[in-house]
């Protein structure tokens, strides 16, 4: 709500300076946005009279006048608008004066004429962003007047945010009385009469939905001058409080809403018919709004109606066929109390936000109305004149609120705030807020004014307590409580393990927008069905990841461009499936590598990293975590059918990693960029590490190499040795692998060193023989394994 | 015979005095200690002497022999460290390469900021909770006092699933989650990614917060001052001025925003703090009895508080970075840095 400081101290009497005033107002929760000067800093600019008008000699867009301003001469002034005419009241930047900080007026010639001063815009004022042409200032603007003076310009436009539940303040009235109750100050209300009737004239009102419209107030206005212009103060208002002027009456309707919080709404009497109905929309109702878009109507909308049509969303905005024009003489003037519930949500859904709206929703107050129509109709009279009628209220008491009365218990509010404070200072507190309260056993009962519908429970009265004793003063005072203990943080925290391995192995850490392009998830062909957001920020974010390899591959491209060559990433976070119209979110950690292997340095040849590079920083991580894994081929979508590979522990897949399909990388623009992915809440936390006991004989280490078929892998062959050795195998590797020259097609040589060692005994030459036989004359007819010499 | 021994030690001695390596003084060492060596020899013939010479003469070779083999030894011992001083010199190598192993990697800076905030409450007693992302109307919402068409809704741009589901718009749905399955007492934070559709120099549609929730018998909002105090100074290890200003939170009430003094001009105005010397860091108050009582907890035997705060913005402070978006741009420039 952006509102006229000096419109504000009309209401309330406080010494506070501005900044005091906006300190104090931003601490109790009226946020002040920005407070900026109502006008330019100029000075001597004054009020002068523009006597004689003449077509400059010398130059086709200029005129030369002479101006009055109250001095002992008029003054020559060379002017270059087109509106200037004689007669006019305008203000005039005499000799001396300084516009916008620098500009400074002096006595010059222009053409070959002579200028003792610049008659004004309202743009180089600093009242308007543009204007076209000069400043006219009313007849009875008194000439040799300082013009900050006359448009009273010392003022400041203090925007404050409100928080939706202090609805109440948003008008002058409510901000006073919240400066009053906060400082203490006198509240000087309007005094606001009752305009009696000069005529019977009535147009007919009924309100079907009651409960959505509890008070309708309205009144016919016969009789105003049309084509009128809202006098200079009260456009100025309006423009301090950031609204435009438009003509007379919907100005009126919206000072009075700026004023007293009341949104008014103006049809123009001879649109109407037959009468005017408060009801819900029926199927396939629309509205052509005053802004000119045609609305369809859902039959949950509250709408205003006459016989014939819509004239009306109620609270939100009103139609362009009924609305007042410059030819309007007769109007019907509303002021509604429209319930919050009707209204809420119906901005959103209509896309129309307006200053009526954005009042209803957050609450009115519900005994205003009346007020608001005499306050209203006397102003139209005196700007436009006209005959009022009486004022017709419909109102429903039992649909209206009821103003709750309110227990405050002393001692819960001591507890709750975690202060000391005596009763009567609390009363004091309570009476300067304003509160009507009687003292009872414990406590007080109070019954809050309407205008201050926010306030319905024991806790916004110990929240206005707290805000007039000052939150500041609660002293700050640490809980006492017992100890306890977190298991949970006691035990292995396996994401930050494993962050912390990574990083030490070389991956940084990546976070990136939990949504992505769609087009660029579906290249990967992942298993599980995107989420689509029903309203995404854009097209490059529209679907959640279903995994972090397309925001892990973004983000090795955008490193690309700015010239990176080598980059390992890491990322953990969530990631999202719809299966099975199941949701699926679930923590995931990924990783990428691309580039060389090490850093460009002068121990060691330059290599480009591959699938074992990454195999092994997998492994280490694994190890970190102390999780035991193995691994198994598979066609993993999105990775090279033959360079991917399972993760898995206890023979169930944690994980995958591989090659990125080169289809995709070629998409891309990529090569080369070897990802893994592990589902690290999916792990099983590994078991506590049991003792094992230390042999205290001799190991030995026996080779094997051995032609095989290339296609079986490793892995098998070693797991098999290890069931056929047995428990004295304490470790088996392959130390050497070759396919080519002197190995038939189709076959590879694979060596292997076993190491064996007993707990119990040093092994024996026939012992050691024995497993070994064992060993190669299983692989032989397991594997059709031919040994090597 | 004293002359003779006396000639034999000079000699030896002058031929140790020129030797130049070990194999010199190996030879030398031969031809006067050894089995045929010259003073052997005198030792040999000493039967010829009388038994009164003997002694005498015997002395005397020996102690020729004594000297001559100190002298050898000293020259020895010369020679070794030469060649020791030889080898270490052609085995100097340049220490300022490089290593050969590959550079550490680097943790964003919100996993450290996060770490650091967990483990400041963690040290205060509070566990560590989290919750989904992708989240019901009731827990980001209704349970937190948020009716529909509440006008708070207003305040958070929320995205939205085709099926009515949502993205959290705050990390107070695991404060609902958390009470309704562990009830009260309760010490909890809760950090993590939420989103709000708004997008702009300030704003990125994905950010990170933390919430706290405290609740227990007579707990007050003089307590939840005592503990925002206690977690800002450890957080940023200097002394923070802190203050509260009246707010709205329909889940809290009475409601606060909460201001520190600038730590990046010690509240002297600056650009971080827009010249006014304060920060707005977190939002907070005290829960809001419908919140208790939609968990089922009972508001007049349980009062708590509640906060949230953006680690975004704390890891920005914290480290100096002037611009939120960079925060998830992933530039390795950046990342590098931490």
């Amino acid at each position: 709500m952006k509102f006229s400081e000096s419109w504000l101290r009309e209401w309330v009497d406080t010494a506070l300076s501005s900044d005091a005033l906006t300190e104090r107002l931003t601490m109790a929760g009226l946020e002040v946005d920005s407070i900026e000067p109502a006008a330019a800093p100029f000075s001597k600019i004054v009020v002068g009279q523009v006597l004689t008008r003449e077509k400059h000699p010398n130059a086709d867009k200029l005129s030369c006048c002479t101006v009055d301003v109250g001095g002992t001469a008029p003054l020559a002034i060379v002017c270059g608008a087109k509106n200037v005419a004689a007669g006019q009241h305008v203000p005039v930047a005499t000799v001396g004066a300084v516009l916008g900080g620098d500009f400074k007026i002096k006595k010059s010639k222009l053409r070959g004429e002579p200028s003792e001063g610049m008659i004004c815009s309202e743009k180089e004022l600093g009242l308007a962003e543009s204007s076209d042409g000069i400043m006219v200032l009313p007849e009875d603007a008194p000439i040799g007047e300082d013009v900050r003076v006359y448009l009273n310009l010392d003022d400041n436009l203090i925007d404050i945010d409100l928080t939706p539940n202090r609805g109440d303040c948003l008008s002058i009235a409510g901000i006073a009385r919240e400066v009053a109750a906060l400082t203490g100050d006198n509240l000087t209300p309007l005094e606001i009469g009752v305009v009696p009737n000069t005529h019977e004239n009535i147009f007919p009102v009924e309100v079907l939905s009651d409960a959505a419209c509890p008070r309708y107030v309205g009144r016919v206005i016969e009789g105003i001058t049309p084509n009128q212009v809202s006098p200079l103060w009260l456009q100025e208002k309006l423009r301090r409080c950031g609204l435009r002027s438009i003509d007379p009456v919907v100005d009126v309707t919206n000072y009075v809403m700026l004023e007293l919080g009341q949104p008014m709404h103006a049809f123009d009497l001879e649109t109407l018919r037959g009468k005017v109905t408060v009801r819900q929309a029926k199927p396939d109702e629309s509205i052509t709004l005053l802004n000119g878009d045609e609305k369809s109507l859902n039959p949950s909308t509250l709408v205003i109606a006459d016989e014939q049509s819509v004239l009306a969303i109620a609270g939100l905005m009103g139609g362009l066929h009924s609305a007042v024009t410059t030819e309007t003489t007769s109007v019907f003037l509303e002021a509604a109390y429209f319930s919050a519930d009707a209204i809420a949500g119906k901005s959103r859904e209509y896309n129309v936000f307006t200053d009526s709206s954005f009042r209803f929703e957050r609450g009115v107050d519900f005994n205003v109305q009346a007020q608001a129509m005499e306050r209203a109709t006397a102003l139209l009279l005196e700007i436009v004149g006209g005959e009022a009628g009486p004022v017709i209220e419909l109102a429903s008491p039992n649909a209206l609120p009821s103003l709750p009365e309110i227990y405050l218990r002393h001692a819960r509010l001591q507890k709750i705030l975690g202060v000391t404070l005596s009763f009567d200072a609390v009363t004091k507190l309570l009476e300067a807020l304003q509160f009507q309260l009687e003292t009872v056993e414990g406590g007080w009962k109070i019954k809050p004014a309407s205008n201050r519908f926010d306030l319905r429970i024991e806790e916004d009265l110990i929240e206005e307590v707290a805000r007039a004793f000052g939150y500041d003063n609660i002293p700050a005072v640490m809980p006492v409580m017992p100890l306890a203990l977190d298991q949970k943080a006691i035990e292995a925290n396996l994401p930050a393990l494993a962050k912390n391995q990574l990083a030490a192995i070389g991956y940084s850490e990546v976070v990136t927008y939990s949504f992505v392009d769609s087009q660029l998830q579906a290249l990967f062909a992942f298993d599980g069905k995107p989420l689509a957001l029903s309203n995404p920020i854009s097209s490059e974010m529209d679907v959640m990841r279903v995994s972090l390899w397309p925001g892990l591959v973004q983000t090795l491209q955008s490193n690309l461009h700015r010239g990176v060559t080598s980059a390992r990433f890491f990322e953990y976070g969530m990631c999202f499936a719809d299966q099975d119209d199941d949701l699926f979110q679930q923590n995931c950690l990924a990783g990428l590598v691309y580039g060389s292997q090490a850093p460009e340095q002068w121990a060691e040849k330059a290599r480009k990293v591959d699938f074992y590079d990454l195999k092994a920083d997998v492994h280490s991580l694994c190890a970190a975590l102390g999780v035991q894994v193995t691994f198994e081929a598979t066609d993993y979508p999105g990775l090279h059918p033959g360079q991917s590979s399972y993760i898995l522990q206890d023979d169930k897949p944690i994980g995958v990693l591989g090659l990125l399909h080169p289809q995709i990388a070629q998409t891309l623009k990529l090569s080369g960029v070897y990802v893994f992915s592990m589902n690290i809440d999916a792990m099983s936390v590994p078991n506590r590490v049991r003792f094992e006991a230390l042999s205290k004989f001799q190991a030995v280490s026996r080779d094997i190499a051995f032609l095989l078929d290339s296609s079986i892998p490793a892995a098998e062959v070693k797991a098999f040795i290890q069931a056929q050795a047995g428990e004295q195998l304490k470790r088996c590797f392959v130390f050497d692998i070759y396919e080519g020259e002197g190995v038939p097609a189709g076959s590879k040589s694979l060596a292997l060193r076993l190491v064996l060692q007993s707990q119990d005994e040093t092994l024996q030459e026939e012992q050691i023989n024995s497993i070994m036989e064992n060993v190669i004359s299983g692989l032989t007819e397991k594997f059709d394994a031919k040994l090597r010499d | 015979m004293q002359e003779k021994i006396d000639e034999i030690l000079t000699c030896a001695l002058s031929a140790v005095e020129q030797a130049t390596d070990e194999a010199a003084l190996q030879a030398i060492k031969v031809q006067y200690l050894g089995k045929k060596g010259a003073l052997t020899a005198l030792l040999k013939s000493l039967g010829s002497l009388s038994a009164e010479e003997r002694p005498k003469v015997g002395g005397a070779v020996n102690q020729a022999k004594q000297a001559l083999q100190e002298v050898l030894q000293a020259k020895q011992g010369h020679f070794k460290q030469a060649a020791l001083a030889e080898q270490l010199a052609a085995e100097r190598i340049d220490v300022t390469l490089p290593g050969r192993h590959r550079p550490a990697g680097h943790l964003h800076p919100i996993t450290l900021v996060r770490r650091r905030i967990e483990s400041i409450f963690m040290q205060m007693g509070f566990s560590v909770a989290t919750g989904p992302e992708i989240e019901d109307d009731f827990h980001n919402f209704e349970a937190l006092n948020i009716p529909k068409q509440h006008p708070a809704r207003d305040m958070q741009d929320t995205f939205y699933f085709p099926n009515g589901l949502l993205l959290r718009t705050h990390t107070s749905p695991v404060q609902i989650r958390t009470m309704l399955d562990k009830k009260a007492p309760l010490r909890v934070i809760a950090p993590g990614r939420v989103y709000r559709c708004d997008f702009d120099v300030t704003h990125t549609p994905m950010f990170h917060q933390i919430e706290g929730l405290l609740v227990d018998e007579n707990i007050s909002f003089g307590n939840m001052k005592a503990i925002l105090m206690a977690f800002f100074e450890a957080f940023f290890n200097c002394d923070v001025k802190m203050r509260l200003r009246a707010s709205y939170f329909p889940f809290t009430e009475p409601s606060a925003e909460v201001d520190i003094s600038c730590v990046n001009c010690q509240a002297k105005g600056c650009r971080v703090c827009s010249h006014t010397g304060w920060l707005e860091v977190a939002g907070c108050g005290m829960v809001h009895p419908n919140v208790l009582k939609a968990v089922e907890i009972d508001p007049e035997a349980y009062t708590g508080f509640a906060f949230g705060a953006g680690i975004d913005r704390l890891a920005m402070l914290y480290y100096g970075v002037p611009d939120l978006r960079l925060l998830f741009e992933n530039d390795q420039r950046f990342l590098s840095q931490f």
